[in-house]
């Protein structure tokens, strides 16, 4: 084996540490960085290598304070996310990354966050979330509104009991059982509860029509465009921007011009589905 | 510059695999012109106006092997059962890639000027930062002789997207056509080492004639949304030929494959994805972005066009017309984005 430069594609060992269950078909994996550390932002991605699996691209959903270990959400949807349920705490896996393009966390500061999220695009934000959390004092208000449709698609449900006592936490159903005591209905029917100043910011990530339509709305009530940022989904696989195969609309590479994108930056209109 | 006959020119050939160069020249087989590697029994093809394969698939081969590794995974009478390997428990593994860098000594004998344009475009592509390493290791030392083409076929329109010229530093030789011999100017010190010559020269290059010229509009990606390519279309089948033969299109699969025989051993390769195929823009959750072929034909002609122009400053198409003449509809899309001028 030859020494050479930093070579993107080979990845580095790191073992499963813990595994949550989140819900019912959601995992979250903490992993142990073995003999190297990960600097990375809110907002960036790592390719998870299961042996004998293959690969996938999953968003850090740990805080960036620590970068001896690694957190990822996984919801069960294909090969690689399936072999990932099966994974215990001392297996090994590769991580390649991190890469992408982080959110500007440090032009956030001072600011009113609106964070948006629904589905298991709350997995893409929870480094955001917890990065506000534990510099609390740099952000103003932060509002935390996460839509799902059932009770049992609701992640982090402990984690957002405590996030509640930092930050506004509006957690709405669309398809709610009868048990169910919150607010009901799409994320996009409470965007009107959120209080907009000039002061703010918004974060959405969440399906792709989801995400447009919040766009879209919060730029109606008076946001910038470049005051939205959106954080995209694309099967990324070489991470590097040489496969080509995250492009969006506007020869944008997700893997390297994002994940995270302006408004200002995307044509809306193109990037939904 | 040096007025050389034939078999001086298949010395030339010699001499460069003397210097330890994998020599590619186009050669006749079956019927169609293809690059390959020259050898005692491949004839080098002078009289030529395409090649079915391109650079690309010697700068950037598919099904390349990017790394080894091993796993703990065994086949049952069941199926395939994969044990995740354990880090501290009873069989300590831990991923260890198995990689050595591709060994970089390719020339390039007898292309056309518009397969050059194509290398300076994966150049673009692969060299901006991050560089690919397994790109640039192949790309390092690269030889390029290039035979000056006088005349395009029908399918040609290298003039109208402006590759008819070999880029600056992109030829070590310019190989002319001359009666039955051929003038041989040396471009760059390597080529006028093999020539046995001293400096470089400049040259007047031929500007090859073109049997059909168009204005493309295609500068944003507006212009091409508006169009509708459904009629073009009637006969495409999907075959994706198109962005096979094609000198530029890089797109790339990463995969992890193994034998059945014995699937402990894991290679990570790349290998070629088309934009026309459903698969390339599918995401997890059964979402898929390009769904009709009609977007996927735009896609390309976006990816080709504006991206390439905002992202690397010149066009992703060299009009080499492989795609034209090696599409069983021969579905032709320069009227789609232009008018004909010539």
């Amino acid at each position: 084996m030859m020494t050479m430069e930093y070579n993107p594609y080979l990845p580095r060992p790191a073992s499963v540490n813990a595994v949550r269950e989140e819900s019912l078909e959601t995992k979250t994996l903490r992993l142990s960085l073995i003999n190297w550390r990960a600097t990375f932002l809110p907002g960036q991605f790592v390719q998870l290598l299961l042996p004998g699996v293959g690969e996938a691209p999953f968003c850090i959903t740990s805080s960036p304070s620590d970068p001896k270990h690694l957190e990822l959400t996984i919801m069960r949807r294909g090969l690689v996310t399936t072999a990932a349920h099966y994974m215990r705490p001392g297996d090994a896996v590769g991580i390649r990354g991190p890469f992408g393009r982080p959110f500007p966390v440090e032009s956030f500061k001072g600011k009113d966050l609106v964070i948006v999220a629904t589905g298991i695009g709350i997995a893409a934000l929870r480094s955001l979330i917890l990065y506000t959390i534990e510099n609390r004092n740099d952000f103003g208000d932060v509002t935390l509104l996460y839509g799902a449709r059932f009770v049992e698609d609701l992640v982090y449900r402990e984690e957002l009991k405590s996030w509640a006592e930092k930050i506004k936490v509006i957690v709405t159903l669309s398809k709610p059982s009868e048990k169910w005591k919150g607010l009901k209905g799409r994320v996009t029917d409470h965007l009107d509860t959120i209080k907009l100043g000039e002061n703010s910011l918004a974060v959405i990530c969440g399906s792709p029509a989801v995400m447009v339509s919040v766009a879209k709305t919060l730029i109606e009530k008076g946001l910038e465009q470049k005051d939205v940022y959106l954080s995209m989904e694309r099967h990324m696989k070489c991470g590097i921007g040489k496969c080509a195969r995250c492009m969006i609309p506007g020869g944008f590479m997700v893997c390297k011009d994002g994940p995270v994108f302006s408004a200002g930056e995307i044509n809306l209109e193109d990037v939904g589905e | 510059m040096a007025k050389l006959s034939w078999h001086e020119i298949l010395g030339l050939i010699t001499e460069l695999q003397k210097r330890g160069f994998d020599v590619v020249g186009p050669s006749s087989e079956g019927g169609v012109v293809k690059l390959l590697p020259l050898e005692e029994n491949t004839k080098l093809e002078t009289n030529y106006v395409r090649t079915l394969n391109s650079p690309k698939d010697f700068l950037l081969p598919n099904k390349e092997r990017l790394f080894r590794y091993k796993s703990t995974a065994t086949v049952t009478s069941y199926g395939l059962k994969i044990r995740f390997p354990t880090v501290e428990g009873p069989c300590p593994i831990t991923i260890v890639p198995e990689y050595s860098p591709p060994r970089g000594r390719i020339a390039f004998f007898g292309i056309h000027p518009c397969m050059v344009n194509s290398i300076r475009y994966l150049d673009k592509v692969m060299l901006s930062d991050p560089a690919d390493p397994y790109y640039k290791a192949r790309r390092e030392g690269l030889f390029i002789a290039v035979l000056e083409c006088d005349e395009g076929d029908e399918y040609c329109f290298c003039k109208s997207v402006g590759c008819e010229k070999v880029p600056n530093g992109y030829a070590d030789l310019s190989i002319k056509k001359e009666g039955d011999g051929f003038v041989v100017t040396p471009r760059s010190p390597t080529g006028s080492s093999l020539l046995m010559e001293e400096g470089v020269e400049q040259i007047e290059e031929t500007i090859p004639k073109m049997k059909e010229e168009y204005l493309f509009d295609a500068k944003d990606e507006k212009s091409i949304d508006l169009k509708d390519p459904a009629n073009l279309l009637e006969d495409c089948t999907i075959c994706s030929s198109c962005t096979v033969v094609c000198p530029t299109c890089y797109c790339s699969d990463i995969q992890d494959r193994f034998s059945l025989m014995d699937p402990s051993n894991v290679e990570r390769i790349r290998t070629r994805m088309s934009c026309q195929r459903k698969s390339y823009s599918s995401i997890a959750g059964g979402v898929t972005f390009l769904r009709t072929k009609n977007e996927r034909f735009k896609w390309r002609m976006k990816h080709k066009f504006p991206f390439s122009e905002r992202m690397y400053g010149i066009s992703g198409c060299v009009g080499c017309g492989n795609c034209i003449a090696f599409c069983p509809s021969r579905i032709d899309f320069r009227t789609f984005l232009g008018r004909r001028v010539a």
